[in-house]
C-alpha cells in the first residue's frame, strides 16, 4: 500500500510543483495517474521512490516512511520503470541487466538465473538475453524496463509512460499481461499515461493531477462517463466516451458500447 | 554595444597573464571588477554556487600550500591569482554563448573547426554528464542498489556509476556524430554565420588590454 499525506514538492531551483497531495493505493490495485505535460504525475511517482523527497509530508509504503527505508527494502516493495528506458540501463547484456537488482541482493546465482529467466520469458526477450540492451528497439527496451523491475518480484510497479513507442499490438500485449499479473498475483500497478483509451481500458480507479493539484480521485468509469469536463484539466475524453455522451450512454470497452447502443435501438423499436 | 567574443577571448587571456605581471593589489582590483562585472551579467542561484564552490577550492588549496610549507604570502597570492583566473572564464561563459566562442576561435584564431567544436561540447557536456550521473544513481536506487553511509563508502559506491555513464556517453557521442553529420558538418559550419565585425569599444578594449600588459616597461616612469 503506498499513501501520501499532504505532500507538498518543490525542485530546489524552482516553483512549488506538487501541492497538498493526500491519497492511499490499496493493494492489489489497477490505478491511472494523468494529468497534461508537466502536471506532476512523474513527479509525484518519484516520490512514491524516494527519488526525491517531500518538502512537507509523508509518503509511506505498508505503513513505513519512505525516507526510513533502504534502497534495497523500497525495491523489495515497488518497482519503478522509467519513462525513457535508455535511462535505467546499467549493464552490457540483457541477463545482466534484469539479474542486477538481485545481484544487489546478494542472491545465489542459481535463483537469479530462475527469476532473470522468468521475467525475461514474461516480457517475450528469453531469446535476446545475450544481446547488448542499447541496441535493443525502443520496445524491447520498454519491455526490458519491466523485466528488470519484474524480476524483483515487488508489490507494486509504477510504470511511466510504458505504452510509448510500442505499437497496438505490443501495447495490447503489455497491458494484459500487467492486467494478468494484478488479477493473478495481486500486484498494484499504477500506471502514467497520456493515453486515455489505454486508462479506460484497462484500470478501475483514476487519479488526475493537474498543474500538481490532484484534481480527481475516483473510478474511471465516473471521469470517462461524459459528465466531466476533463479538457479544463488538459484531458480529452476517448471518442467512445464522446460518442458515449452523444447517445447517452457509459461504456468503458467496444464491446459494452455495441451492447448498451443495441439495447438502446430495441427499447425505441 | 557588446564587445565580441573575441575581444572577451583575448581579455580572457590577457588577465591570466596579468594575474603575473601585474602586482597583487592590482590582481586584487581585477578580482573585485570581474566579481561586480559576473553579478551584473548573471545573478542567479547558479553564479552564486559557482563563486561559493570556487571560493572553497580556492581555500583548500590556500591550507595545502600552507601545509606544505609555503609562507602565507605566497599561499594567499597563488589562491588569489587562481581565483582571478577562473572567474574570468565564469564571466566569458556567462557573457558570451558558446556558439559565438567557437565561431571566435575559427574565424579570428584559425582554429580548425574540430578543435572549435571539441571544445565547446566538452563545455557543454559538463551539465549533461552531471545530470547523466543522477539519472543513473537513480536508476540504480530503484533497483536496490544503496549509496548510502560512510563517505569512504559513498566514494566507493560512486565507482558503480562510472561504467553506465561511460557507456551512456559513448551512446551519446555516437547519436551526436551522426546528427552533425546528417546536418553537414565540416569547414562552412562557422562561416556560414554572421561575421563577428569588431567595433570601437573592441578597438578601446584591445588598447586597455595591450597598455596593461606592457606594465612591466611602464612601470618604472609610474
Amino acid at each position: 500500500m503506498i499513501e501520501t499525506q499532504a505532500v507538498n514538492f518543490a525542485y530546489r531551483r524552482g516553483e512549488p510543483v506538487i501541492f497538498d497531495i493526500s491519497c492511499t493505493i490499496k493493494d492489489g490495485e489497477f490505478v491511472a495517474l494523468l494529468g497534461h505535460n508537466g502536471s506532476g504525475k512523474t513527479t509525484l511517482s518519484r516520490l512514491f521512490m524516494a527519488l526525491d523527497h517531500p518538502r512537507s509530508g509523508r509518503v509511506l509504503v505498508d505503513g513505513n516512511d519512505i525516507a526510513k527505508l533502504e534502497p534495497a527494502d523500497l525495491a523489495d516493495r515497488v518497482g519503478y520503470v522509467f519513462q525513457n528506458p535508455d535511462l535505467q540501463i546499467l549493464e552490457d547484456t540483457v541477463f545482466d541487466e534484469v539479474a542486477y537488482g538481485l545481484r544487489c541482493k546478494k542472491m545465489t546465482e542459481e535463483i537469479i538465473k530462475k527469476q532473470v529467466k522468468d521475467a525475461l520469458s514474461a516480457m517475450g526477450l528469453e531469446d535476446l538475453a545475450d544481446a547488448y540492451p542499447r541496441a535493443l528497439s525502443f520496445g524491447q527496451k520498454r519491455r526490458l524496463g519491466v523485466a528488470a523491475a519484474l524480476a524483483l518480484q515487488p508489490r507494486t510497479l509504477i510504470l511511466d509512460e510504458i505504452t510509448n513507442g510500442q505499437d497496438e499490438q505490443e501495447k495490447e500485449d503489455m497491458m494484459d499481461y500487467l492486467l494478468k499479473l494484478n488479477k493473478e498475483k495481486q500486484i498494484t500497478i499504477i500506471l502514467i499515461t497520456h493515453d486515455m483509451n489505454i486508462a479506460r481500458k484497462f484500470t478501475k480507479r483514476v487519479l488526475v493531477l493537474n498543474d500538481g493539484n490532484l484534481v480527481f480521485d475516483g473510478e474511471t468509469a465516473a471521469l470517462f462517463d461524459g459528465s466531466k469536463d476533463i479538457e479544463q484539466w488538459g484531458l480529452k475524453q476517448p471518442v467512445l466516451s464522446q460518442l458515449g455522451a452523444k447517445l447517452g450512454i457509459t461504456a468503458l470497452t467496444p464491446e459494452e458500447f455495441c451492447q448498451k447502443v443495441s439495447l438502446k435501438v430495441g427499447e425505441k423499436q | 554595444m557588446r564587445i565580441t567574443a573575441f575581444t572577451q577571448l583575448i581579455l580572457v587571456l590577457a588577465v591570466t597573464a596579468w594575474v603575473f605581471l601585474l602586482p597583487v593589489p592590482l590582481v586584487a582590483t581585477i578580482l573585485a571588477l570581474e566579481l561586480v562585472l559576473l553579478l551584473y551579467i548573471k545573478h542567479d542561484r547558479m553564479t552564486m554556487a559557482a563563486i561559493g564552490a570556487l571560493t572553497v577550492f580556492t581555500g583548500m588549496m590556500i591550507v595545502l600550500q600552507l601545509l606544505f610549507g609555503s609562507s602565507l604570502y605566497v599561499s594567499l597570492t597563488g589562491g588569489l591569482r587562481m581565483f582571478v583566473m577562473t572567474t574570468a572564464f565564469l564571466c566569458l561563459l556567462a557573457a558570451t554563448k558558446i556558439q559565438d566562442i567557437a565561431q571566435a576561435l575559427v574565424e579570428k584564431f584559425h582554429l580548425p573547426c574540430e578543435y572549435a567544436f571539441m571544445l565547446t561540447t566538452a563545455l557543454r557536456f559538463v551539465p549533461d554528464f552531471l545530470a547523466d550521473s543522477q539519472t543513473t544513481l537513480d536508476a540504480q536506487s530503484c533497483r536496490g542498489y544503496s549509496n548510502r553511509g560512510n563517505v569512504l563508502k559513498r566514494l566507493y559506491s560512486y565507482l558503480a556509476v562510472v561504467k553506465p555513464l561511460v557507456m551512456r556517453a559513448v551512446a551519446k557521442s555516437d547519436t551526436l556524430a551522426l546528427s552533425m553529420e546528417l546536418k553537414g558538418f565540416g569547414a562552412n559550419t562557422y562561416k556560414n554565420m554572421a561575421p563577428q565585425c569588431l567595433g570601437i569599444l573592441d578597438y578601446t578594449v584591445l588598447a586597455l588590454i595591450i597598455f596593461m600588459s606592457a606594465y612591466p616597461y611602464w612601470q618604472k616612469y609610474i
